[in-house]
């Protein structure tokens, strides 16, 4: 609505996400498969590629991502990538879920 | 390297979208090959996996909205401006709704808008010189508590001993000078400074320069700065104008400064003239201390502040008190801010005018919020059907607001042309009726003002309508038939009506008093009969008529010729007519008595034979001054009294001190006479005649036939005697009387109209939310005719339904009209700002109104028809 401004609220998927993206995003390979390594690598959980396609386009709609395409390439079967890249919205959505962790935990 | 399996991709691509297609079956393949390089056939089991995963729950597809600009667009502004589209569109297909919402807000946003640039220019906009907050002007206190002219004396001992001030200048009333040598007859406007005045004023000239302190005496007065306007009417802008002459007063004055436009300030009476030529006074006259004819301007230094200043004048005053008991004993000195000056008392009736036409516009904004509930309500399917779809309450809260708001807006843009139409129409109007009333125009002040208001009205209209509106219930609203016809929301606009009826009384009732005020004031008892009597103001040049004896010839062949033009019944001269200059206070010294310990000052007024029976002043004791009379005194009832005590005046002798101390012998007493103002009471007064008149005075001229049809053969009769004679100020004692109520005609007007405003909108309320609750209850209405309900019945019915409320309202309006009644009460004269019997008439044309408001829905109510209203179920 256009009287409200608030920044949304992340699930737990979506923190894993926009983390991927943010740590992939500087190489320029924020895209679903290297996304899905990186979030089974580090957290663990085998997730399925619709999945994380399904959540990637939630936070675009929400305003927290912008994407592009890339070129076809052959080891891909000649299909296109779809890239990833976090808005400021997104940042600041990722930084208040980030406090609100460390505020909760904090001298536990 | 294997590839990968074809039919978990061929399923892949049969089942996802062409939007994700691309994307997850290349990441897939990527994937698969990464893997299929350790084992193959892991890989393949991983690629069965997500497939399966994949082909279970798909990434969803949602239709896409059309690209807004470059980027994906704020979906909040998308809704904004779909929401815009909405209301446009629903505005367009009732117009007659929209102009009716639109021009009630024009009408209550532009008075406001309006107000508000009086107000801004008046009180908000600095003075157009530099850092006017440190400019202040000087006065002495009268032993009596009042700010008074200065004395040349106190003036140059301030001046001298002052350490709080950057500087100090002193300059005279603005005074008419004959402009002489262009063959006619022109006054100009002259203001006498002291050097450094223009300095202290930080007004800097845009060509030549300002005077210098040599030229500051009577050696060297010759010399005139110009006034913009001055130099454009007569030298046409001509910027060689520096050295050559003008003639003033048939002497030749040296120019040698020309002022910019924006020097001009016609609030101020100093920067007001057409031009400046130095005060020069003489040593002499400098050190007099009794007269008191200047006026004092300063500027603070830097660090120092009002009250600092203010202190460190009580203490020189205090000393000079000592130094000269006998002129400046317990006379004070006050420093008051410029702008407060300038403005004077202007503030409160500005003040208090903005609260009132605020006033307006909240009923405005109740008659328009009504008239959008109403139109919600009956849009509650279309809502509802929203709603049912999935549109949250904020959703359709915002919906309803944005569609005010538009109103709001549309009605603000109108109400600021309104504005700006009304202050172009009435800019020579307002001149001369509030102060600095040249420079209101509309600003960027004022226009965020009205963009402040229109948003406010817009909210405050749109929120509770919108708010009601969202909590309506979907099934009852979308149940056909059902109560969709009943009344809703019945409390809420019974309250509507209260606030506006309540906000009506209160603006009538100010009104109600500031007329009584303005009628108490214009036909109270003035002392004298202000109906066919003309003035008009005549200036000598002092170098045509150097001597008493040749004034005196002028002004006696003068009103000789006005005698003896036809209608004329009797004129005579006065040297400050009442109610328009601040003449001449003294004390008296009697022949014959002891001093008086607190002798207080009576106005004293410079006449000749023939004023007292032009002005219609009862003579009540003794005679009239007559022709043959040298040197003689009329005193007026309370000045008799005042000095003489029980004991008759006449015959006694008194001198006036600071007019030619002789000895002067009353004749007469005559009655007592508003000098100042028409707000204060008569003034004791004493007349004198003498053979050696002033240079100026003002003919006062009683007629038999309308005083304005003698105006052209008197001003003949005086260009008989001169041709080159100046004649000013030409108007009737009955103007000069509206003159001085100017103000408070003006605010008596503005409240008259906006109560009026106020009162139809509250009629307009009432009849429309009867209107509306008489339709929803003709189903019922309908009912008790056909059981036999009398027409009686059903009018009672209806009247008490919107009686009620109107009454109430008046009620709360009674307390709120009783509580603003402390505002008012500064501003109306001779009547009471909580007069009961003008809150009875108010209360009482409040009721009439509501009544009449209620009569229509009830004769409506009368004619339903009950087989029809049952049918129609």
């Amino acid at each position: 609505m256009w009287f409200k401004g608030r920044t949304p609220v992340l699930g737990d998927f979506e923190q894993l996400v926009l983390l991927a993206v943010l740590r992939l995003e500087l190489q320029e390979s924020a895209y679903g498969a290297a996304l899905r390594q990186e979030i089974h690598t580090r957290s663990g959980r085998d997730v399925s590629i619709n999945a994380v396609y399904t959540t990637l386009d939630r936070l675009e709609t929400k305003g927290l991502l912008r994407s592009w395409v890339g070129d076809p390439t052959p080891q891909r079967g000649g299909r296109r990538r779809k890239f990833y890249a976090l808005r400021p919205a997104g940042v600041a959505a990722l930084r208040q879920a980030y406090r609100a962790f460390t505020a909760m935990a904090d001298g536990l | 390297m294997t590839d990968p399996p074809r039919l978990a991709i061929w399923l892949l691509t049969r089942r996802l979208s062409p939007e994700w297609r691309d994307f997850i079956v290349g990441d897939l393949e990527e994937e698969f090959a990464t893997r299929s390089g350790d084992s193959p056939l892991a890989a393949r089991a991983w690629l069965w996996w997500q497939t399966m995963r994949c082909l279970a729950a798909p990434p969803p597809v949602y239709p896409k909205p059309l690209p807004l600009g470059s980027s994906q667009g704020d979906s909040r502004m998308r809704t904004l401006f779909a929401d815009l589209r909405y209301a446009f569109r629903v505005m367009s297909r009732t117009p007659s709704f929209a102009v009716a919402v639109v021009s009630v807000l024009a009408l209550g946003i532009g008075a406001n808008t309006t107000i508000f640039s009086i107000v801004n220019a008046v009180l908000l906009r600095p003075l157009p010189f530099e850092e006017t907050e440190r400019l202040v002007r000087i006065f002495t206190r009268t032993p009596g508590g009042r700010p008074f002219e200065l004395s040349p004396g106190k003036f140059y001992d301030w001046q001298r001993d002052a350490q709080s001030f950057e500087g100090m200048a002193t300059y005279r009333g603005l005074r008419e000078f004959a402009l002489t040598g262009t063959g006619t007859a022109r006054t100009v406007s002259v203001t006498p400074v002291s050097a450094g005045f223009f300095e202290i004023v930080r007004a800097r000239p845009a060509l030549g320069r300002v005077f210098r302190e040599e030229e500051d005496t009577p050696g060297g007065k010759y010399v005139v700065v110009l006034s913009d306007r001055f130099w454009r009417a007569e030298f046409g802008g001509n910027p060689e104008v520096i050295g050559h002459t003008v003639e003033l007063n048939d002497e030749a004055y040296t120019i040698v400064g020309v002022m910019p436009g924006s020097a001009s300030v016609a609030s101020w009476s100093a920067m007001a003239s057409d031009v400046w030529v130095p005060l020069a006074l003489s040593d002499e006259q400098r050190a007099a201390r009794g007269n008191h004819y200047l006026h004092g301007v300063a500027r603070l230094n830097r660090d120092v502040e009002l009250a600092q200043a203010q202190a460190e004048m009580d203490a020189i005053s205090a000393r000079l008190a000592r130094e000269f008991p006998k002129s400046d004993d317990r006379w004070g000195a006050v420093v008051i801010p410029m702008h407060e000056e300038v403005v004077a008392d202007s503030r409160t009736m500005l003040l208090m005018l903005l609260g009132a036409v605020g006033l307006v516009l909240l009923i405005a904004c109740a008659n328009v919020g009504n008239l959008l509930f109403t139109r919600a309500l009956s849009r509650r399917r279309e809502i509802a059907i929203r709603s049912a779809l999935g549109a949250g309450r904020g959703r359709v809260f915002q919906q309803l607001l944005t569609e005010a708001l538009l109103l709001a807006g549309a009605g603000g843009a109108l109400g600021l042309l309104l504005a700006y139409g009304t202050l172009t129409s009435a800019s020579t109007l307002l001149a001369g009726q509030v102060p600095r009333a040249e420079e209101i125009s509309i600003d960027g002040r004022v226009l965020l003002f009205a963009v402040g208001v229109s948003i406010l009205t817009g909210m405050l209209a749109g929120t509770l309508p919108a708010v009601r509106a969202g909590r309506a219930d979907l099934n009852d609203a979308l149940k056909e038939g059902g109560c969709s016809d009943g009344a809703i929301g019945v409390g809420t606009r019974r309250l509507l009506i209260v606030c506006e009826v309540a906000l009506s009384l209160v603006l009538l009732m100010g009104a109600g008093v500031m007329i009584q005020s303005l009628l108490a004031l214009r036909h109270g008892d003035t002392g004298f009969d202000p109906n066919n009597v003309l003035t008009m103001d005549v200036r000598l040049v002092d170098t045509r008529y150097p001597t008493p004896a040749q004034r005196s010839s002028f002004f006696d062949a003068a009103l000789q010729r006005i005698r003896a033009l036809p209608g004329v019944e009797a004129a005579g001269t006065i040297d400050d007519l009442p109610l328009v200059d601040d003449g001449s206070s003294q004390t008296l010294d009697l022949e014959g008595y002891p001093p008086q310990r607190d002798p207080v000052a009576v106005q004293v007024r410079q006449i000749t034979p023939g004023y007292v029976r032009a002005m219609g002043i009862p003579v009540l004791r003794g005679r009239d001054i007559v022709e043959n009379d040298a040197e003689v005194l009329l005193v007026s009832a309370d000045a008799a009294k005042l000095y003489w005590g029980a004991d008759d005046p006449i015959g006694r002798r008194a001198t006036l001190p600071f007019s030619k101390t002789v000895l002067r012998r009353v004749v007469g007493i005559v009655g007592d006479v508003k000098q100042r103002n028409l707000i204060e009471a008569t003034t004791p007064t004493v007349y004198f005649y003498t053979r050696e008149p002033y240079g100026s005075a003002t003919f006062v001229i009683r007629t038999a036939v309308p005083p304005a049809t003698r105006a052209q053969p008197a001003v003949a009769a005086i260009r008989a005697i001169d041709p080159e004679q100046p004649v000013g100020d030409i108007r009737t004692m009955v103007q000069v009387v509206d003159g001085g109520l100017t103000s408070q005609r003006l605010s008596a007007l503005l409240l008259g109209v906006f109560a009026g405003v106020a009162l139809l909108l509250a009629a307009v309320g009432i009849y429309s939310v009867l209107s509306y609750i008489v339709r929803g209850r003709r189903h019922e209405i309908g009912i008790r005719t056909a059981l036999g309900a009398r027409p009686a019945d059903v009018l009672r019915l209806v009247i008490v339904e919107g009686m009620s409320p109107a009454l109430v309202g008046i009620a709360a309006g009674t307390i709120a009209a009783l509580a603003s009644a402390t505002v008012m009460e500064g501003l109306v004269f001779g009547v009471s700002a909580s007069d009961p019997l003008t809150l009875a008439a108010v209360a009482a044309t409040l009721a009439v109104v509501a009544l009449m408001a209620s009569l229509v829905p009830a004769y409506r109510a009368l004619r339903l028809d009950p087989v029809k209203v049952l049918r129609a179920e």
